[in-house]
Formats: C-alpha cells, structure tokens, sequence
C-alpha cells in the first residue's frame, strides 16, 4: 500500500524554519545541550517484561541506547540437563509464553529427527491447526499492546475478546488456555474433541470480519500514520546484520518465510502466500502482521478441510466400525482355527547405566538435531544433542527475540524518544524469549 | 585357569568398549567439496539428524570459511551460535542459513560449522578458558550470540569489541551452563559470605 497518496492533513511543524523575529531581536540557535543518561526500566509498562534500556538522550534526540537483559534468565538450557526429555517438556512452554505450541514443534522436532519417528498425517493437520491458531493470539496480543503503547486503549480491549475465543478453543484441545504441553513425541497428547473442527471453522468466519473492522479502526487512522509511516527503517541488509527475521524481516521487502521455503508438518500441501512490504519502517511491519492474520485463516480453513479423518465424530465412526469388523474377524479365526488371543502386556523393566529400573524410561539415541520453525516472532530454533542417556547431553533455544531486540539502538539512534515504544513495539518482543 | 573361559571372553568386549570408535571417513557433503576445493582445510562430520550439513573447522581457518560461505556460497544469515561442552575442552557451533533473497528458486539450506576451542589459561576468578576466532567481521549479528556463549560457557571470542557478559550479571563468577559447575564453589558469590 502506498501511504503516501493517502488522503490526510499534515501534522508536519516546520521545525526547520525559526520564525520570524522582531527587527533587533537577535535569537541564539545554538543553544548547549548537554546530553543525559536516562534509565529506562527494567520495570515499565511498556516493555512487556522486564527490560533495561540505558538511553543517552540530547533533548529528546536518542544519542545512544544500551539493552540491558537478562531479568528473566531462567535457565532452561541448563535445566534440560537435568530433567528427562519428558520431565523437561512441560517447562519449555515458558520459553516463549505467548505461542508456546512453536516451542513444542521445535524441542518435539528434534526428539523425532533423532529417534527417526514417523509423524502421522493427521497430527502433522493439527499441529498445523494450532500452531496457526497460536500465531493468531500472539499477533492480537501485539496487535492489542502496540496500539495501547501508541495510546489507542480500545484495540486492547477488542483484540483480548477475540483472543479469549481462541483460548477457549484450545483449553477445550489441551486443558489448558497458555500453557498447553500438548504435543508428543511423534504425535499429540489426544486427539481434537467433537465438533471442534466446526468451531474452529465458525471462528474463522467470525475473525476474519473482525481483522476488516481493525483495518477499519487502525490502518488509515491519521494519528497512527502519523506515529509510524517512515518510523524506525530497518532494512534487509541492516535485518542481516542483526539476525532479525519473521515479520520485520518480510517488512523489508524479502519473502523469507520458512513455512514457504523450507516447508515442514504438511505446509507444503496447503496454498497461501507470504505477505511482505518494501518501506521497512513501524507501518510496514504493522501490515504485514495484519495480511498474517488472513493467510493464517486461510491456512486452518485449507488444514481443516483437508485433514485425514475429518472431524473427530467422523473419525470415531470409522474407529467403531473397524473395531467392529475387526471383532468379527477374531471371532471367524477363533472359531475356525481355535487360536488363543492373548494381549500383549507391556514389560516395565528397563535397563539404565547397568542396573534394571522398574521405570518406563524414554531413551534417546545419540546424536544431534536442529529444527527451526517460523514462529510469530521469527526463526524459532531449538538445537539438540542426545548422548543415548534418558537425559538430553545439551539443549539450545534460539529464540527470535533476542536477535530482534539486538536492533533496537540502531533502530533508535538519531530518533525521538517518544517514537522509541512505536519503534519497540513494532519489534514485538518477547521478553522471556530473550532470556531464555 | 582351564575352567574359566569365560574371562578371556569377557576382557577383549571390555577392550573394545572402552577403545573409541574407529574414525570412520565420512565423505564431504556438497557445501564441504566445495569449501575443500578453495583449499580449505575442514573436515567433513556428516549430516545431523534432521539434514543439516556439519563441519568441522580448525580454529585457525574460521574467518575465511564464513568469508567464503558468506560471500560466495550465500549464506548471508548467522542464525545462533552454541558454546558446547565436551568435558575436558570446549567448542563452539555456529549455524549458518540461506535466505531468500539469495537464493530465490532453490532450498535456502543450513550449514553447521563446529570449531574446538584452544585454551587461553585462567580467567580473574581462576576458571579456565577457551578461545576462538570471533565472526563479527563476516557476520556483524554474531554480537550477542557469541556474548552469550561466553557469559554461560566462557569461550573467548577473540576479536569481539564488546565481549562482555549478557544475561548473567557482571559480577558472576564461573560459567553456568559447564557441565562441572557447582553450587558449593567457594569462588562463587554467595559462598563468599
């Protein structure tokens, strides 16, 4: 979209020109200025976490700026150490709390990758259904706080209700609204509820009039344009130099997208597009996450009529049918040849470093693994070295956040500091992703 | 002596054990023939589990491995860098992608490269430390990443000009994600008291 031939008065000052002085009035210009440290946080409403910024200002222009994290460092890289692979999987919901599914796709991708487990089809759907389900709610909730941060309250309110419609659909899925601990290795934890493919569908239709009355409230709001069409430029080589992906890479101009590219659950066998904008600058970035939310309903539309199985209703028809029928057939053998049908009983008794356990341990063999997802945020990475042991030897989170926030002072220097939460927010970071 | 065979059985098992796997020669993969054929000297790991290409580069030879990935083979994006712990010495991973813009009609791929660490003596609290060439000259995002492999595994970065620590606070002592780190350290802070 072009901004610039849109229809709006200009709010341009014309700081440049003094005005006009009396006749033997002089006016000093120059003015000293000397600079001052300002502390910015950790504790602030509007670093949606706890961050530090250290920011040399020279009147309100940012001279310098100097992240400081680390608050929230938890971690949890050391702690897979210590825990079973099963042990540690609830914990890294925590990881990235607003759409914790990615960080399950990617530590379940590793396990699989290395045990070399099938996944079947039908998980592969509803991983993919949730996960852009999760996209959803962490756009909205970026939606929700970006705007409050650039002083719109009532976004907030409306983004938080539709994301309370998604809640309910996978607290109904995982038992759990935030913290799903859903999937498992080679597969999920239980199949979807009945009728749940029904109401995803009718909250498809619902959410996408809703996106049309945001666009309808934001997108040519001349406040908005104002605060961020030519805000914060980063460009593909500055995205580069930081290792800044997702959303505000494709801001820039590059449909760098790694359902795309690199396509793994069953992406490939669903039609969408990768939205991206060339202005690079807080507006561009607000596009793009809002053309996500369309392609993201396109994508659970396509997944849900696509998913082997269908509905669960449906699939549990089929299952009563062959049980059924699976029945007859051990009666018809049992009649004819006599045979004795024992069930198998499952033997408890593991082996670990020599002695025999009374446990059910899951083992993995050695080796390494590196799955990357493309989360909301960017390349979600999580690099795994099993040792053979029922313990991982070492886990590695990269996380999308910390190299996003790694752009903030360049995107900052030389700005305003009232555009530094325009500029912040439209990174959407997450803090306990940064630290980890 | 003739009525236990069993030992002389059991003894050449235990041999094998504990005698390490015979290096097997692994050919190189498509990105590792053509770094060996620019005459690099790196040897070639195989492929991971989920079929990244993995290579081992002497420390010495680093920077003109990224130079050459980045410039001729384009893989423009560092995506992390991960301190490993390998016991009695330490390495450092690096993985590098290929983005789009680069490659626009192929897979973009991932290539890992892994680097041992040399020692570099003791630190001012008195724990060992490794070093490496740092790739913030080919790679300008390797910043925070190989800060923070040296706050959590301390692994120097040579050439790295603000190798500071990143998420733990500048007075820690020790390296917390290495393997024989403990609690009951007396260099650490809260055992001083």
């Amino acid at each position: 979209m072009d901004t610039t031939t849109l229809d709006r008065p200009s709010m341009d000052l014309n700081l440049s020109e003094s005005p006009a002085l009396p006749e033997g009035v002089t006016y000093e210009r120059d003015l000293d200025t000397d600079d001052m440290v300002v502390n910015i946080g950790p504790q602030h409403p509007s670093t949606h976490g706890v961050l530090r910024l250290i920011t040399t200002l020279n009147g309100e222009v940012v001279k310098d700026m100097e992240p400081v994290i680390g608050y929230l460092h938890r971690s949890k890289e050391k702690m897979a150490e210590a825990r079973s692979y099963f042990q540690y999987q609830p914990t890294i919901d925590r990881v990235e709390y607003l759409s914790s599914f990615y960080d399950h796709y990617a530590y379940v991708g590793c396990v699989e990758a290395i045990a070399n487990m099938k996944v079947p089809k039908r998980v592969q759907y509803i991983r993919m259904i949730t996960m852009e389900l999760n996209r959803i709610t962490s756009h909205l909730l970026w939606f929700g706080t970006f705007l409050l941060d650039l002083g719109a309250s009532s976004p907030f309110f409306y983004a938080f209700r539709d994301r309370e419609d998604v809640f309910k659909l996978f607290e109904d899925v995982t038992g759990a609204r935030m913290m799903y601990n859903y999937y498992r290795f080679g597969g999920v934890n239980a199949d979807l509820p009945e009728g749940w493919i029904g109401r995803v569908l009718k909250f498809t239709d619902t959410f996408a009039k809703r996106v049309d009355e945001y666009e309808a409230i934001v997108t040519k709001n001349p406040i908005v344009l104002d605060r961020t069409v030519g805000h914060g430029i980063m460009t593909y080589q500055d995205c580069l130099d930081y290792g800044v992906t997702g959303p505000n890479m494709r801001a820039a101009g590059v449909a760098q997208d790694l359902r795309k590219t690199n396509p793994y659950c069953s992406y490939d066998e669903i039609e969408f597009d990768v939205p991206t904008q060339t202005s690079a600058d807080v507006y561009a970035r607000y596009l793009v996450r809002i053309a996500e939310f369309r392609e993201s309903l396109r994508i659970i539309r396509q997944a849900c009529k696509q998913m082997p199985g269908g509905d669960t209703s449906e699939l549990n028809r089929i299952k009563a049918a062959l049980a059924e029928k699976n029945a007859q057939a051990k009666a018809e053998a049992a009649k004819t040849e006599g045979a004795k049908f024992v069930e198998e009983k499952l033997n408890p008794e593991f082996e670990i470093w020599g002695q025999k356990v009374n446990l059910l341990t899951f083992k993995l063999q050695a080796g390494e693994a590196y799955t990357q997802v493309e989360s909301p945020r960017g390349i979600l990475g999580c690099y795994m070295q099993a040792d053979g042991t029922p313990k991982p030897q070492r886990v590695k989170w990269r996380g999308a956040s910390f190299s996003n926030l790694s752009i903030l002072p360049k995107a900052m220097i030389g700005n305003l500091y009232p555009d530094l939460m325009a500029i912040f927010g439209s990174l959407d970071v997450i803090m306990p992703e940064v630290d980890r | 002596m003739s009525e236990t065979p069993t030992p002389p059985e059991k003894a050449p098992a235990a041999t094998e054990k504990a005698a390490p796997p015979e290096p097997k020669v692994i050919p190189p993969g498509p990105i590792g023939q053509q770094l060996q054929a620019a005459g690099l000297a790196i040897t070639p790991l195989g492929n991971d589990a989920t079929g990244h290409e993995m290579i081992d580069v002497p420390p010495e030879q680093l920077p003109a491995v990224a130079q050459k990935l980045k410039t001729e083979l384009k893989f423009d994006l560092l995506v992390c860098v991960t301190a490993l712990d390998l016991g009695a010495s330490r390495a450092s991973m690096v993985h590098l992608m290929q983005t789009v813009a680069q490659v626009p009609e192929a897979k973009p791929l991932t290539v890992v490269l892994k680097t041992a660490a040399t020692p570099a003596g003791q630190d001012a609290d008195g724990y060992d430390v490794s070093k490496v060439p740092s790739l913030m000259p080919v790679y300008p995002a390797a910043d925070w990443h190989e800060r923070e492999a040296f706050d959590l595994m301390g692994i120097i970065y040579e050439g790295h000009p603000n190798l500071r620590r990143i998420l733990m606070p500048d007075a820690w002592m020790g390296y917390p994600l290495r393997k024989n780190y403990k609690e009951e350290d007396p260099r650490l802070v809260w055992n001083r008291r």
